[in-house]
């Protein structure tokens, strides 16, 4: 190939990049939290928008919680029948839920069905010069577009965490107590004095939010820097899943160190 | 504007339907569900050894639950535990000669203390002290007893359970 | 060039110069946009013209030079200073950048709900004010998907003129219109000029459109003016650029070539290389 042919920029290589992409992102956060005191002015596009990634999202949340707390009291009483301890399925199903599978699955679903469509959505309005014409019109975009959305994620992803592991114990007590046959009384009472609200459920409620945070960072950062064109979105709302599906499992782990 | 109001009405139920789930979760299915609603009068009782037990365990009269433990201590004196129980007042008439004994639910569960009540005509009040006490059986202790053929009864538990690891 | 300063300019630019990726897109660009006027800013693409617009608006800062719009110097203006002059501009993207969550209504409400509280009866009557101008009353209803290119134009239009601007840019306004969405945009343009004296600066490609509403040609080409008069003059073609440019040459000041390394040594006969 001869010279005149490169026309790529030079780059930095993948740490540089890397790096380069995390720290605008950091400044793309900082950003969003410094329009939220103008973002309240917008609370019906706030409002709006959980409609659209929390509610919308509910349907695919609950079906999921129900499957997984089903397998989940399949796959434990199956394990704690070899110690003899299938009293502590509720506890056990139920600790899983809150700790763990509850924040985690519904972050990683949450970024499917909600950060792909906030990517996507405003990818296209920057393509489509719809993001142009707000600072055209004197309205700063990361207040009305970019911040509500961010809000709006930040404050679904903990409530949708909630529903999912109510769905969850739902489908383990469907398993555990109709079908396989382990005592009601049992189930909730071994649970009940077990689970405790602070440790458990806080911990789990405080991971979904932090998970929110990542997820509506990264979904709306992507959608904001995506480039104006039609393959440019569709990398944007692939690298959404991606990095946000990786973010939500390591800081799972980092968390629960510190959380433990 | 009305379909921006049924936006904003989803929105609330959704938001709604979020705390009821959390509420739900937090109230009815963890430890928050066993504390009584009602008022509580506490009791003192000591014990050589609590074992595991732990803050808000149940503390149940024939398997009923009739309180929980509300603080674990250690008694600078007696070098014993000092556990606090709070008993729901529905309760007021349980023998001040009851036995307090901390036992295991099931092989795997957890720990709790239980009150066989005496024969007393007085009953126990705020403030009251248990004096019959039987500290949690420790696993080390059985299996040491059992290795030893019950020949060295365990004076405490922790001599016990040295006594029944040097035995295995 | 020298600049003929004109005596009431809205837009002044002087010795505007920006690098964009290592190149440089203005080198020391100075022009006159008259108050009241329709100017046309013309020239090969990829020499800057929407990147002059954003520089008008502040969406894109110079590397040197001034640029001031109604006496204010638009390169070192605040945020608020900034979006306090926004809304006495008007711009009319080349794709209409409508906002597709919202109908046509509301697209054209957009500005007065974020700039103005007013009364929903009188915010009504401007919006449908404007969407009369504009012949698109009749439509406020439909969402911005439902409406063909020269009408989401319109409307786009109707919605920079809501808060009765003091300048109008235009990006590309004719650019995938049929006969008549063009005739229909240059009425309007015409007309909102020449009834409401808004000052319009218009960046276009078809000579033939802008001859029938520009009063003032600038021609730039390599990041400087390089031609400038009426319609009129600058067909007349009295330099290599207003040849090339209106006369439809296919080479000249603006080679047909890409610049590039030497052709035989491309094609591998390296000996003609050496």
């Amino acid at each position: 190939m001869s010279a005149d042919m490169k026309s790529r920029p030079p780059r930095g290589g993948m740490l540089v990049d890397g790096l380069a992409q995390v720290g605008d992102c950091g400044l793309f956060l900082l950003n969003m939290l410094g329009a939220i005191p103008r973002s309240l002015r917008y609370l019906r596009e706030i409002s709006r928008q959980i409609w659209f990634v929390g509610a919308m999202s509910l349907v695919i949340i609950m079906i999921s919680g129900l499957f997984v707390g089903m397998v989940l009291a399949l796959q434990l009483y199956y394990t704690l029948s070899i110690f003899g301890g299938t009293a502590a399925l509720g506890t056990v199903v139920a600790l899983s839920l809150y700790r763990e599978l509850g924040p985690v699955i519904t972050a990683l679903l949450f970024a499917g069905r909600a950060g792909t469509a906030m990517t996507a959505e405003i990818g296209l309005m920057r393509a489509t010069d719809q993001l142009a014409a707000m600072e055209m019109m004197a309205v700063d975009p990361i207040a009305f577009v970019a911040t509500p959305r961010f809000l709006a994620g930040v404050i679904a992803m903990p409530l949708l965490a909630n529903v999912f592991s109510m769905l969850g114990l739902l489908g383990a007590h469907l398993v555990g107590v109709t079908w396989l046959g382990v005592d009601n009384g049992t189930f909730w009472s071994n649970m009940t004095s077990n689970v405790d609200v602070w440790k458990d459920i806080a911990n789990g409620t405080w991971k979904a939010l932090a998970f929110g945070v990542v997820v509506s960072l990264i979904a709306v950062f992507q959608g904001y820097t995506a480039p104006p064109t039609s393959e440019g979105v569709a990398y944007a709302t692939t690298r959404t899943v991606v990095f946000a599906s990786i973010v939500v499992l390591a800081l799972d782990f980092v968390m629960t160190a510190f959380l433990m | 504007m009305n379909p921006r109001r049924s936006f904003a009405a989803g929105t609330g139920l959704f938001i709604l339907l979020g705390f009821a789930a959390l509420a739900y979760l937090a109230t009815q299915t963890s430890s928050v569900a066993n504390f009584s609603s009602g008022p509580t009068y506490d009791v003192v009782a000591q014990f050589d050894n609590v074992g595991s037990l732990k803050d808000r365990a149940p503390v149940k009269v024939a398997g009923v639950r009739v309180g929980s433990v509300k603080s674990i201590q250690l008694d600078s004196q007696s070098m014993e535990a000092k556990v606090t129980l709070a008993i729901d007042t529905r309760y007021n008439d349980i023998p001040d000669d009851s036995f307090a004994k901390i036992m295991t639910s099931g092989l795997l569960g957890d720990q709790f203390v239980a009150l066989s009540p005496g024969g007393s005509p007085s009953v126990l009040k705020n403030g009251s002290r248990i004096i019959n006490t039987q500290s949690a059986m420790q696993l080390e202790d059985l299996i040491g007893k059992f290795l030893v053929g019950g020949s060295s009864p365990a004076k405490s538990s922790s001599t016990g359970a040295a006594g029944g690891k040097s035995g295995g | 060039m020298p600049i003929e300063a004109v005596a009431d300019a809205l837009v002044e630019v002087r010795d505007l110069t920006t690098m964009l990726s290592g190149k440089a897109v203005f080198d020391g660009l100075s022009l006159d946009i008259p108050r009241g006027k329709v100017t046309a800013i013309m020239g090969p693409s990829g020499t800057g013209k929407t990147t002059l617009l954003k520089h008008i608006t502040g969406q894109m800062r110079p590397d040197r030079g001034t640029l001031r719009v109604d006496g204010q110097n638009v390169p070192t203006l605040g945020r608020e200073a900034l979006y306090a002059l926004r809304e006495r501009i008007g711009y009319l993207f080349q794709n209409s950048a409508l906002l597709t969550d919202y109908d046509v209504f509301e697209n054209v409400a957009f500005p007065l709900r974020q700039h103005a509280r007013l009364p929903e009866v009188l915010l009504r009557n401007i919006v449908l004010t404007k969407l009369q101008a504009v012949g698109l009353r009749g439509a406020a209803r439909l969402m911005p998907s439902e409406l063909s290119g020269g009408m989401a134009r319109r409307v786009a239009l109707a919605r920079a003129i809501v808060f009765d601007p003091m300048l109008i840019l235009y990006d590309e306004p004719f650019v995938g219109l049929d006969p008549i969405a063009l005739n229909q945009v240059l009425k309007l343009i015409r007309t909102l000029n020449r009834t409401l004296g808004i000052t319009s600066i218009l960046v276009a490609h078809e000579f033939a459109a802008v001859r029938q509403v520009a009063d003032l040609v600038h021609l730039i080409a390599n990041g400087r003016l390089v031609a400038s008069g009426t319609p009129q003059q600058l067909a007349r073609g009295e330099s290599d650029w207003t040849r090339q440019f209106f006369g439809g040459e296919a080479d000249g000041p603006v080679p047909f070539q890409y610049p590039a390394g030497d052709y035989a040594a491309a094609l591998g006969f390296t000996g003609a290389a050496a």
